[in-house]
């Protein structure tokens, strides 16, 4: 095959290779949107968007600039989002969520009701049968982890919608999400099947515990050091046996990296062999849990120079089987996907990571 | 394969071990509620003697929440790293496919059946004091 003819197969097939979006992020127009689904006194104590705090983005919440057609910030308009989204990378199926920030708050209440009027205004305007004609878009029932029966109460509102197919957690929290309070989450996950996602949001920030040694002083430190926190998290869940009390357990880790976890699982197995005595219910090595019921979206896709290192490093992680695309849209680091990956990277590879896995992860 | 005579009987009650070097290698032989066994005393992980570990028992996979405690005087932790292996068998209880130490057999044999075979030490015993015998 000469080398012109290698490159159209080439353009071709990202032109036809169809594309499962596990992180799309949409907003309101603005909050009175949000606002008009809360009960008082909750309304009023919304007033004032927190966001994540201190380590708000410097460069704006939304960092694709400019407005949709009908006025509004970017992703907050469902026909734009096809045009400027869905259609350009070929998406068959779009993952929604909104970038809530409950967490940022100390009262499980109002963050409760934050979380669920933002979960029917999801239905409402992104699930109708006039927007999501097609069955693009998916959803993510949105729950904080305070206080788990709040959370529970919640899931169970949406339990059975055809269109939500996830429940998010902010990765933020007040302790290691595998603790055995938050289990009521995951029971009522493994209950009505629908995988755990837990993503990127007010780690370290509002009442949520430190992840670092203090406050880092830029925003660049706190977003380097987020995957610190994911790690955290993903031993938690590993060794206080989640996945072997909730054996029908799925969960996505969304942008907390994962070229961390050679190193991590490598780590974690080695001191299983020593005090697995602690944790007699894990009754295999640790990182022997991964690929039954555990997923990384792509984003943020860190990309070393050079390619034979990217494909090693993607090996190393058994990224063909725990890995899901995500962009990450409309935020500043979103991955596009017929960028992320060099022509060295197995079609099989891309098959599963754009498509087949998170297919099979949704049962879509 | 070799036999050799360890100790008596009696210098190896329940509970105990004792360390030999025989044909070059180092081996722990343990009376275990009066059953004997033999693994060899070189953990595969570091290569240190295993067998001067603590003699233990471990909790056994459990549900979720649940600790149970079992296989009392079964279970060899090494003094490096706490490596628990099981003595009966020679496994690691964390990978018991993958890894594991060599174990040999062990038996109590009359005195008399023993004096007879050239290849065997011998002890000065008493006839009703069986001997402790490995065989390597």
């Amino acid at each position: 095959m000469s080398q012109s003819t290698a490159t159209q197969a080439e353009v071709k097939r990202r032109t036809t290779l169809a594309v499962i979006d596990c992180d799309v992020h949409i907003q309101p127009v603005s909050y009175d949107e949000i606002k008009a689904y809360m009960r008082q006194p909750f309304r009023d104590m919304f007033n004032l968007f927190k966001g994540r705090g201190i380590f708000d983005n410097p460069l704006g919440r939304t960092t694709i600039k400019g407005n949709t057609p009908s006025g509004g910030p970017i992703g907050s308009d469902p026909d734009h989002l096809r045009e400027q989204l869905i259609k350009p990378n070929n998406i068959e199926t779009a993952i929604l969520s909104p970038w809530i920030y409950a967490d940022f708050f100390s009262d499980p209440d109002l963050k409760a009701e934050i979380n669920s009027a933002f979960n029917s205004w999801v239905h409402d305007k992104w699930l109708n049968s006039k927007v999501n004609h097609d069955g693009v878009f998916k959803a993510s029932i949105t729950v904080s982890h305070q206080d788990p029966n709040l959370a529970v109460k919640e899931i169970e509102r949406w339990a059975g919608h055809p269109d939500f197919v996830q429940v998010y957690l902010d990765s933020g929290s007040r302790a290691p999400l595998g603790q055995r309070q938050f289990w009521p989450i995951y029971e009522a996950c493994e209950r009505y099947g629908l995988p755990l996602a837990i993503h990127v949001g007010t780690d370290g920030l509002g009442g949520n515990s430190r992840f670092t040694t203090g406050f880092p002083n830029h925003y660049v430190e706190w977003l380097t050091l987020v995957p610190c926190n994911f790690q955290a998290h993903l031993v938690s869940f590993l060794t206080e046996g989640v996945f072997e009390r909730f054996p029908g357990l799925r969960m996505v880790m969304l942008e907390g990296g994962a070229f961390w976890l050679p190193g991590m699982l490598c780590r974690l197995d080695a001191l299983y062999k020593s005090f697995r005595f602690e944790i007699p219910w894990v009754k295999k090595l640790p990182s022997l849990y991964m690929k039954d019921h555990i997923r990384f979206g792509t984003q943020p896709m860190h990309r070393p120079d050079n390619d034979e290192h990217f494909r090693y490093l993607l090996e190393v992680i058994d990224a063909e089987n725990i890995m899901m695309f995500s962009s990450d849209y409309p935020h500043f680091d979103t991955d596009v996907a017929s960028e992320i990956f060099p022509r060295n990277i197995p079609d099989r590879m891309k098959d599963k990571i754009f498509f087949e896995n998170a297919k099979a992860f949704y049962n879509l | 394969m070799a036999s050799h005579i360890v100790c008596k009987v009696s210098e190896l009650p329940p509970g105990e071990r004792k360390i030999v070097e025989l044909e070059g290698r180092s081996i722990g032989v343990f009376n275990i509620k009066d059953s004997y066994y033999a693994i060899k005393n070189v953990c595969p992980h570091y290569k240190v003697a295993l067998c001067e570990g603590t003699v233990t028992g471990m909790p056994l996979p459990s549900k979720v929440g649940e600790f149970v405690w079992g296989r009392e005087g079964e279970i060899i932790r090494c003094p490096w790293h706490g490596w628990e292996f099981d003595i009966l068998n020679g496994k690691s209880i964390f990978n018991p496919h993958k890894c594991r130490v060599a174990t040999y057999d062990v038996t109590v044999e009359p005195v008399h059946e023993n004096l007879e075979d050239e290849r065997v030490e011998t002890f000065n015993v008493t006839v009703e004091d069986g001997l402790v015998v490995l065989h390597i």
